[in-house]
């Protein structure tokens, strides 16, 4: 098993303009989505991240903050996934059904593995 | 594993953001004033966004009722307190002892104020096709593109009309202390409901879902009435109730698999639903023991009478034709006449019911209503006159201002030309 890192992209807050309702089927659907892998072991973690935040860099000798990243696309939230590979990490993370919406994007990332080591 | 898996998922009940949404913006709304129930219901779709995006992830919460109404109480105090550092003098001192005192979203403050926003919606200040809008909005938590979706309408022209609603709004006043505002505004109120039911009922090719979803609406603001305590006479909820029930029940069975509308008469009637029936009859029950009649009360009857027979044909059709001369008492209108002449049709035969729609048609404007040559077109084919039946169903046709009408009417008219092409040449 590898641990993989999803990342969940979007632009702005796409949920703001569903209606109740489908806010409501939305967390169905991916909340039993989510609930199934915990309950399988595979889902370490799954977190919401705030639609607010800054990003720090080093310009001129000191350390700057913001502007934050140019492009509207951010990051929302993330899943922390255990997977057999790349194949079936991405496998699992195209079932996510928040997919159906049509308005979110999904990094996913190998969490770097020394033998070994880690 | 297994511990982990037998452990109970807390679940929402259906369309509980929906009817969570209504309540909120209603007790919000009283708190901020009619005038700013724009901001009401931006402050509970954040509440409900807010849930959204944790219970999506961490899963449901225990008591998600308390968990939104935590979360909404913040964010109406932060509105709040920006309010008070603009405007100082606004401080209601009334409002602020109701908080502290009775919870921020108490149940009797919820019911209340549910009630009282429904009367202000139906306000004869709200222009009526606002009203059902700003109801479905406001109350029932349906968004912009779900209504326009549930009325063959587009976004801009619901948003249009939200719009005027919520400046006509501003103006109302309600008091449900004071009986007289009540027993004034409730026909309006019960009238539309019902107007409500019906867009709903009419059935469609396409949004089955969501159109039903209206006629429940209708029936669960129906029995936010019955349940009140400030209204003294309910004689009219409960008669609409009972007419909705029995109307409902038959949903099921109104179109066809591949989306046709199918008549009464041509219709499963082991597909309707024996609980709402059911249901009707215990409160068509509770309103025979009083001496009030409305009009809802006759309708239900008439609708019961269908309900509970085995058959079209062995409908008791005289016991409804006298309801209708009963409800024609209370409002003799066009509609109620084209509605009787069905009755009239089974018991005194098509050819009397023809001769009274041609003589309505001469008295009152009904002949600019589509339903009115489809009604005597329908007659005039069983009467095997189908030269007439072929031209009252093209005026109809004509008339006719929904697609889904339009449909039904040119299949009507293809099927005539298929029976019979000599008998209309």
């Amino acid at each position: 098993m590898r641990e993989f890192l999803l990342l969940i992209r979007s632009e702005e807050e796409p949920k703001a303009n569903l209606s109740p309702d489908q806010m409501q089927q939305h967390i169905e659907k991916v909340g039993g989505y989510l609930k199934k892998l915990t309950e399988e072991g595979r889902m370490k973690s799954a977190q919401p991240l705030e639609m607010e935040g800054t990003m720090l860099s080093y310009k001129n000798g000191q350390i700057v903050d913001g502007p934050y990243n140019e492009t509207k696309e951010i990051i929302s939230g993330y899943y922390h996934l255990m997977a057999k590979d790349l194949d079936e990490a991405i496998a699992i993370a195209k079932q996510d059904p928040r997919f159906e919406e049509g308005i979110w994007r999904m990094e996913v990332r190998p969490i770097k593995y020394v033998e070994g080591i880690n | 594993m297994n511990s982990q898996q037998s452990k109970k998922a807390n679940q929402l009940t259906s369309h509980f953001f929906r009817n969570e949404y209504g309540k909120l913006v209603a007790v919000i709304t009283r708190y901020l004033g009619n005038a700013h129930v724009e901001t009401a219901e931006d402050i509970v779709q954040e509440t409900l966004l807010k849930a959204t995006e944790h219970w999506e992830m961490k899963g449901i919460p225990e008591n998600p009722k308390a968990w939104l109404y935590t979360t909404a109480k913040n964010l109406t105090l932060n509105v709040l307190k920006r309010k008070k550092y603009q405007r100082e003098y606004e401080s209601q001192t009334d409002q602020k002892s109701e908080m502290n005192e009775i919870g921020f979203f108490s149940d009797e403050l919820i019911e209340d104020s549910q009630l009282k926003m429904m009367f202000a919606c139906c306000h004869p200040s709200v222009s009526e096709n606002s009203q059902i809008a700003l109801i479905l909005k406001i109350l029932s938590g349906f968004s912009v593109s779900e209504i326009a979706n549930a009325f063959f309408s587009n976004e801009e022209t619901i948003n249009k009309r939200l719009v005027r609603g919520r400046l006509q709004l501003r103006k109302v006043k309600i008091d449900l202390s004071l009986k007289f505002d009540i027993d004034k505004r409730l026909e309006a109120v019960l009238k539309t409901i019902y107007l409500l039911f019906n867009e709903g009922y009419f059935p469609a090719s396409k949004n089955q879902v969501i159109r039903f979803d209206l006629c429940l609406e209708a029936i669960r603001l129906a029995r936010l009435l019955e349940e009140s305590t400030v209204i003294a006479n309910k004689t009219a909820c409960s008669a609409l109730l009972a007419l909705m029930y029995f109307n409902a029940s038959r949903f099921a069975s109104r179109v066809s698999d591949t989306g046709e509308i199918i008549d009464l008469k041509e219709q499963d009637r082991s597909k309707w639903d024996s609980l709402l029936i059911q249901r009707g009859m215990q409160h068509l029950n509770n309103i025979t023991l009083t001496k009030t009649i409305t009009k809802y009360s006759i309708l239900a009857a008439i609708s019961a009478n269908h309900c509970i027979s085995e058959s079209y044909k062995k409908t008791n059709w005289d016991e409804i034709l006298s309801l209708y001369d009963q409800l024609m008492l209370l409002e003799d209108s066009p509609i109620t006449q084209l509605n009787r002449s069905v009755a009239l049709a089974e018991v005194k035969g098509v050819q009397a019911a023809i001769s009274t729609l041609e003589t309505l048609g001469k008295e009152s404007d009904i002949n600019n209503y589509f339903l009115y040559h489809f009604t005597l077109a329908e007659f005039h084919k069983t009467n095997k006159t189908f030269k007439k039946a072929y031209s009252a169903y093209n005026r109809a046709l004509n008339l006719a201002k929904n697609p889904r009408d339009k449909e039904l009417l040119k299949k009507k008219l293809n099927t005539l030309v298929l029976i019979s092409p000599s008998q209309l040449s």
